[in-house]
């Protein structure tokens, strides 16, 4: 049983979830840091309800637009309900309070899997090295959890303390989770609050999981030069045993990696990892590889590189089993939320399992114990390579041809593909031997086999794309850069004046899954794009691997071309999908360094901050799973616009402003009270793109914020103005409604945007000192009025 | 194959779907009952033929003889105005999806709020998902899909159709709405 860990604030007033109190020192527990001389804000550990009010003001100026992808609702036993046509189901609920509710539901998995991840790594690392070891991001960052800090009013010092931390977020969760219960909630705001509640608490979670590992398992710390990585399928030393893991949690790799370290086996061992996995197993030993991005498990593991698969949580596919099983490579499962349906063998003595897995006996076991995981797999991976002999499923071009004959032009295929791929032209082209169509359907495949589950002949026909397209992978192998982790607060001093004012563009972050529309390329292309535009550029995740694909002509990756700096033109990553509160992190350490507002407990004036002032847009171009729509909500919350490839739409939910109605684009001018006209940016707080020249021209778009100088107002307009002509073939007809004064006008374009000013009937505006929240009018910088 | 299912196997959606186009004539008749009707066109229109014509000129003859006005997303507008046609408006396909939900929302002055909107060229399911919103939240618009798919979330759509049968009901569309062929 671990000990129940409390907290102690003290605070003139505190809102809680709990109620509101006035002079209060309350012991939570043991959590008491005496020598923070920052005020406590008013909002510290909020509960569901202590940020409705300015969720409701989001979602009333980024009002839902919903797409229910079922218009049913079979959660309870009332059900089915029809909710078409303004019915409602047995409970009451109607279709936009449903459509509110599954983006809630959604939420709150992403936001559970990244909680159980970080409760996961701080149990464990309590145990290896006890409740008061020092959590540190790295030198030069005294702000080591701005996301923490901000929330919950505590700065994380001790593993002691993140376990604390995440006691308030997993209650939190237990709240929002049993509001998607039938007969809680019943309007669509409500839900949607508390999605961006789930959100805000995933944030809190996944910044806790890397800043411990950060702080234990010697990954970069805050390191900009942190150490560039081999990846691609072609990085694999073949004439080595090879482990694969697959999944988020590092501490089963890294136990690999350790065991074979002390036991001198490198030479014998080659390491990779698939998803985030890989990226946490990188940052721990540099040697270790990347195979590629989630829609790679099943091309590598039918290729027969690797040895041992090793999966443990989160985006595995769940079959990897059975087909690990067909190259003879044993699986370890080793996470309790993904047994695989493997025999337990936790308990049982190292050389019995290892000679059950090397001689077949058993396809895979599940191992709860990490350092015996390390020293199995290891073992058996050495053991079964020379029996394996490579064995791959993939078939030859022969086979193919062979087996296509009998194709029966059903389109099944295709009508599985969600990519919508021209899968039976390509195998009809296989017939006769041209095997050029498959190998292009193999750049556009996401990995998902839909195919082959649809084919009445049972083909296995992402095999065959991948035995087409094998010169490509045989060859593909480049260099990324691992995760760095946090920003340096140096970072954030030198460049929070040019974000705020405009100069430097704006920071967009590339993040999330490989459900790509049309290969991963427009990643790059978009990268590069504004790198050159002198954006700062951070990733993180399966985006991060995906950017580095693309070489130039001299063969190198935007890592080897671009600094990882956080300044204009740098090309950050800050590392696995738990990575992503840095991002985040920078925009509130903005607010904190540059602008000098107290982030303890102060959620709402910082959001309000950042979402007036820093020109962040979000991107997740193969956004898939639950935990981007978690990840997603967070940055709602902090008032980040997030952008999403097309496949994105299936999120069902978009947060769409209206550029055409003035009144909701009102702000208060901090100065004078007055309620001043601005520009409608960001225009839209969460947006399915439809293809990568709709995400260049809207994320130059979104990147406009109230606060902007004329000079920073000014350089993002020329660039939107740039993008827009290039893309769309015109010039932009909005431009008049950004112009506050002449000042802001780009200088090589005046005469065009005077004559729209003209046509438009344009009147100058001032610039206001921005904020949603008439609490902060009058010099508000205190945080606490 | 003619059938009225969705083309992507699991997009199924509720218990009411898309009434089938069976014949063109139904949607130059829906086009002059309805008052402001919209066309909205994506990218996939860049690509796409009918016969030899591009899908940017059949769309440009169709909104030329019927007198629609276009909504082109994304970066299908610079075709539109590269051929110098000027009926035709800029809006992304997520926020078309979301302004028509809005009853008094209308393309332009005098040209809306529109009762009937056609669309054309997108990926299947964002199409789907696009029809989803008008279906639920615009009940005061009805819908016709197209393209060679079934979408279940229109009020009309083809069935899933070959592509012969298909180019002969957009010809057939067009002549019936004045167009040249
Ligand atoms: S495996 Fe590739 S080709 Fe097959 S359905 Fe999935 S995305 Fe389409
Ligand atoms: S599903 Fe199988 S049989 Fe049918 S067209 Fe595709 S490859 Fe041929
Ligand atoms: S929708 Fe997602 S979670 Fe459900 S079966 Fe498909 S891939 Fe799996």
């Amino acid at each position: 049983m671990t000990e129940q860990k409390r907290a102690r604030i003290k605070a003139d007033k505190l809102d809680t979830g709990f109620g509101s109190f006035r002079n209060v020192e309350v012991t939570i527990g043991k959590v008491i840091d005496e020598d923070w001389d920052e005020p406590m804000g008013p909002t510290p550990m909020p509960g569901v309800t202590t940020l409705r009010d300015w969720d409701h003001k989001l979602l009333t100026k980024y009002e839902p637009s919903y797409m229910p992808a079922c218009q049913l609702c079979c959660l309870c036993t009332f059900g089915k309900c029809d909710l078409t046509g303004g019915k409602r189901g047995a409970c009451g609920l109607d279709i936009k309070a449903q459509s509110a509710r599954i983006v809630l539901a959604a939420c709150n998995i992403g936001c559970a899997a990244h909680l159980a991840h970080a409760r996961h790594l701080v149990d464990h690392l309590i145990h290896e090295f006890g409740p008061r070891y020092q959590l540190t991001q790295g030198e030069g960052v005294d702000i080591e959890a701005p996301v923490s800090r901000l929330v919950t009013g505590i700065r994380p010092r001790t593993l002691d303390d993140a376990s604390s931390i995440l006691d308030y977020c997993e209650t939190q969760l237990t709240h929002t989770l049993s509001a998607v219960h039938t007969g809680q909630e019943g309007s669509w705001i409500d839900f949607e609050s508390k999605a961006f509640h789930a959100g805000m608490v995933d944030q809190v979670g996944m910044e806790i999981a890397d800043l411990v590992q950060i702080s234990t398992m010697g990954f970069p710390q805050s390191d900009p030069e942190a150490p560039l990585v081999e990846a691609g399928m072609a990085s694999m030393d073949q004439s080595k045993a090879n482990i694969l893991c697959i999944g988020h949690n590092v501490v089963p790799a890294a136990a690999i990696t350790d065991y074979a370290m002390e036991h001198n086996l490198q030479n014998k061992l080659d390491v990779s990892g698939i998803c985030c996995t890989a990226w946490d197993i990188t940052r721990h030993d540099a040697k270790a590889k990347i195979v590629g991005p989630i829609s790679w498990q099943l091309r590598f593991v039918r290729s027969g590189i690797a040895d041992v698969v090793v999966v443990d949580e989160q985006c595995i596919r769940t079959d990897i089993a059975q087909h690990a099983q067909k190259v003879n490579a044993p699986v370890i499962a080793t996470c309790d939320k993904s047994c695989m349906g493997l025999p337990d063998r936790t308990n049982d003595d190292v050389d019995d399992i290892v000679a059950d897995l090397v001689s077949f006996k058993v396809p895979g076991v599940f191992i709860g114990d990490h350092n015996k995981v390390g020293e199995v797999v290891v073992k058996t991976a050495i053991a079964v390579k020379p029996k394996r002999k490579g064995k791959t499923s993939l078939p030859s071009k022969k086979k193919i041809q062979e087996l296509a004959q009998a194709c029966r032009q059903c389109s099944e295929c295709r009508r599985a593909c969600p990519n919508d791929q021209p899968i039976m032209e390509a195998v009809l082209a296989a017939q006769e031997a041209n095997f050029g169509p498959l190998g292009d359907v193999y750049d556009e495949c996401i990995g998902c086999a839909r195919c082959e589950s649809a084919c009445p002949n049972e083909y296995d026909l992402h095999s065959w794309m991948v035995t087409a397209a094998k010169d490509r992978w045989m060859n593909e192998s480049y260099l990324v850069r691992t995760g760095r982790g946090a920003i340096k607060d140096t970072e954030i001093r030198a460049v929070g004046q040019p974000v705020v004012f405009g100069e430097i563009p704006g920071v967009i972050a590339h993040v999330g899954c490989a459900n790509y529309p049309d290969g991963g390329r427009a990643i790059h292309d978009m990268c590069e794009e504004f790198a050159q535009r002198r954006f700062i550029i951070v990733l993180s995740g399966c985006a991060a691997m995906t950017v580095g694909t693309i070489k130039d002509d001299e063969g190198k990756s935007i890592y080897e071309r671009r600094s990882g700096h956080f300044d204009a033109g740098g090309v950050v990553n800050v590392g696995s999908c738990v990575s992503n509160p840095h991002i985040a992190g920078a925009a509130i350490k903005i607010a904190s360094i540059f602008a000098k507002r107290n982030l303890r407990g102060n959620y709402e004036e910082i959001a309000d901050y950042i979402h007036n002032r820093v020109g962040a847009v979000g991107i997740s171009w193969g956004a898939m799973s639950q935990k981007a729509a978690s990840i997603a909500s967070g940055f709602w919350r902090l008032g980040v616009p997030v952008i999403v490839g097309p496949h994105g739409a299936k999120y069902r939910r978009m947060l769409l402003g209206r550029a055409d109605r003035a009144k909701d684009w009102m702000v208060y001018d901090a100065r004078t009270g007055n309620e001043v006209q601005i520009a409608p940016g960001p225009e839209h707080l969460f947006y399915a793109v439809e293809n990568m020249e709709e995400c260049m021209v809207l994320t130059a778009k979104l990147a406009i914020r109230p606060n902007d100088t004329a000079r920073g107002r000014a350089i993002k307009l020329s660039h939107y103005i740039d993008l827009h002509e290039r893309y769309k073939g015109y010039f932009p007809d909005d431009v008049h409604t950004f112009i506050r004064r002449e000042t802001d006008i780009p200088i090589t374009l005046k005469d065009k945007i005077h004559a729209q000013m003209k046509e438009n009937k344009w009147k100058e505006r001032p610039i206001p000192d921005p904020t949603l929240l008439k609490r902060m009018v009058f010099g508000g910088n205190g945080g606490s009025k | 194959m003619m059938r009225a299912e969705p083309w992507q196997t699991a997009e199924v959606c509720g218990p009411t779907k898309a009434q089938e186009l069976k014949k063109p004539v139904v949607v130059g008749a829906l086009l002059k009952k309805a008052k402001h009707p919209l066309l909205i066109v994506g990218a996939n229109a860049l690509t796409e033929k009918t016969r030899k014509k591009s899908m940017i000129d059949y769309f440009i003859e169709l909104s030329t003889a019927a007198k629609i006005p276009v909504v082109a997303t994304s970066n299908t507008i610079k075709a539109f105005k590269e051929k110098n046609f000027d009926n035709v408006y800029s809006h992304g396909v997520m926020e078309i999806a979301g302004k028509l939900q809005d009853p008094d929302w209308m393309v332009a002055p005098k040209k809306g709020p529109h009762d009937l909107v056609m669309t054309f060229g997108y990926p299947y399911y964002m199409e789907w998902l696009m029809l989803s919103a008008l279906i639920n939240f615009a009940p005061q618009i009805k819908t016709i899909t197209l393209g060679r798919y079934f979408q279940p979330h229109a009020t009309w759509s083809f069935p899933n159709l070959k592509k012969q049968k298909w180019n002969d009901a957009l010809k057939e569309i067009l002549s019936i709405l004045g167009g040249t062929k």
